[in-house]
């Protein structure tokens, strides 16, 4: 079978910055946490995988990994058959990615000129860009809001305008860091339908999504890798991973608190990721940092 | 095709700095206000300091026009690139660009070039507001010797740019590189006096910076209308420093960016 992402052990540790304190007390010291740990994954084409997990589980290191946006402490992973350490050039061609964050966009320029600006970085120019641009436009259904500026869409359609960026570049692989992240229930299930039909049914593309709705990595996903802590705890698709317990009418929340011995709780990330950090280091003095893994920020 | 990307980068920052259209007209405003100080501090200092600024054609008015002009382009380079990166990550596009598969200084690099444009206009302006309203003479100027120094002195600037931009990347804020020539270029660089006004061994210092050269050619060049030959010295250093500072600086921001990629900081501002 064709592989379109593969993963070999692929883990990632960030090195802790050190407080003033502890920079003079223990200068040689190096404090790191594994955020995520020998990940081992083969997905297929046309495939609808999702990775679930709570917040700070790893999910969207895995994702900027795959992306080459960082680079792994070791093991190797494969996008397209291409190496993400040594052709990121080549993976990004082949890839498209689709964040959540509103904030990546240009607020003062209008849908289409964000469009057009992002289409000159995957190399479409003038008529091309103009073409596929407007192509995009049509499917999220924006193009009467096309050139309004950003600022004034709502949440819903900067996420369709997310999805349009994403899919510039006519992608084989395409990313998805919690899409329906901040969006009503309406419009989160409306681009459920959307992603499902029209990106994977009709386009065919290979789709990487992560998410920690359970009922979002039900309904959408063939696969689903269950994560925590850095770890893949479990891969397979929710009837199956389902139907593996002793339990009747088991559901995932099930299936999570099997593989993880604990309860799936959606987490609120921390409002500023240098307090969790600082709060960290505090415990590292403590002795109970060092060579561990702390769930609950996401980087 | 990199003019046509670099064209909408352009194209994005002109949109961007004319959306907030009082800043814009109020930049274009003021331009004229740091000339005018200087016109009548000239007007003040009159023939006195003949002696240091006979080499330029002995008005100081002409001579600090010049400098204040092009030492922009220091400026602009130690601060373009790194604001453009600090930019782009505080307004959160820097991630939405970095996985497309326009590399990291394709990007970085075409981000500052609205800045270099809007110094040039700059330039333009004070030069223009010099000669047909203040009396500067420029009459002889060498263009073609001027650009061969401006060309030089953007490409020197702007690889000292792409050193300061790579510590950004690491070090987010406190970038020691634009300090150091933030603060010595205009007191050893020629800015606003000769550096003969210097003593010797300061002007030691002088002859370590770029725009010691850049400005002293491009001063020759257009009061004095000094011929290729004659501007040689400035540019055989201006011409050592690219040789120098270029791959420097590529391969600063090499290790910068990968640096932060390992650290998983690339984002962070």
């Amino acid at each position: 079978m064709e592989y379109f992402i593969e993963t070999y052990d692929l883990t990632k540790k960030f090195t802790l910055q050190k407080g003033f304190t502890d920079f003079l007390m223990h200068p040689f010291r190096k404090d790191e946490i594994t955020a995520v740990e020998k990940v081992n994954i083969k997905i297929g084409k046309g495939e609808l995988f999702g990775i679930l997990g709570p917040n700070g589980a790893g999910k969207t290191t895995l994702i900027k990994l795959l992306c080459t946006l960082i680079l792994p402490t070791e093991g190797t992973a494969y996008v397209n058959g291409y190496n993400i350490a040594e052709n990121s050039g080549k993976v990004r061609e082949s890839t498209g990615f689709i964040t959540a964050d509103e904030r990546s966009f240009y607020w003062r320029l209008t849908g289409r000129q964000n469009l057009k600006f992002f289409a000159s970085l995957h190399n479409f120019y003038s008529h091309d860009a103009q073409k596929r641009v407007d192509e995009l436009l049509n499917i999220v259904g924006l193009k009467n809001r096309a050139d309004d500026r950003f600022l004034s869409y709502s949440a819903g359609m900067k996420q369709r305008m997310a999805i349009a960026r994403g899919l510039l570049n006519d992608p084989e692989v395409v990313f998805m860091d919690e899409p329906t992240k901040g969006l009503d229930p309406g419009a989160a299930q409306n681009l459920r339908e959307f992603i499902k039909e029209r990106i994977v049914k009709e386009q065919g593309k290979t789709v990487f999504l992560s998410t920690h709705h359970l009922g979002e990595a039900e309904q959408l996903c063939d696969r689903i890798a269950i994560i925590d802590e850095g770890e893949i705890r479990v891969i397979g698709s929710p009837e199956e991973l389902k139907s593996e317990l002793d339990k009747p009418n088991s559901t995932l929340d099930d299936v999570f608190i099997h593989y993880t011995g604990k309860e799936f709780k959606e987490e609120v990330a921390p409002k500023h990721p240098y307090s969790e950090r600082r709060r960290m280091m505090r415990e590292g003095r403590r002795g109970m940092m060092r060579g561990g893994r702390i769930g609950g920020i996401r980087f | 095709m990199i003019y046509k990307k670099a064209f909408s980068f352009i194209k994005r920052d002109l949109i961007l700095a004319t959306s907030y259209k009082f800043e814009f007209f109020l930049r274009l405003f003021f331009m004229f206000f740091s000339i005018l100080t200087f016109y009548f501090v000239a007007k003040l200092i009159g023939g006195a300091g003949v002696q240091y600024l006979e080499p330029y054609g002995g008005d100081y008015f002409s001579f600090v026009l010049i400098g204040i002009a092009f030492s922009g382009y220091l400026m602009t380079a130690l601060r373009g690139f790194s604001e453009s990166i600090r930019g782009e990550q505080m307004m959160g596009t820097l991630e939405a660009m970095l996985v497309t598969p326009t590399n990291t200084s394709t990007i970085i690099t075409l981000s500052s070039l609205w800045s270099f444009i809007f110094t040039s206009f700059r330039v333009l302006v004070y030069l223009l507001i010099g000669v047909f309203l203040l009396g500067v003479d420029m009459s002889d100027a060498n263009l073609f010797a001027a650009m061969v120094i401006l060309i030089l002195t953007i490409i020197c600037f702007s690889s000292i740019g792409i050193i300061s931009a790579s510590f950004i990347m690491i070090l987010k804020r406190g970038d020691p590189i634009n300090m150091l020539f933030m603060s010595t270029s205009e007191l050893f660089g020629g800015v606003f006096f000769p550096i003969a006004v210097l003593p010797g061994w300061l002007q030691t210092v002088s002859h370590i910076l770029p725009i010691t050269y850049s400005l002293s050619g491009m001063r020759h060049a257009l009061l004095q209308g000094y011929s290729l030959h004659a501007l040689a010295p400035d540019i055989i250093a201006l011409a050592v420093f690219s040789v120098v500072l270029v791959p420097l600086g590529l391969l600063a921001f090499k290790y910068g960016v990968k640096k932060a990629k390992v650290d998983g900081t690339l984002i962070q501002y």
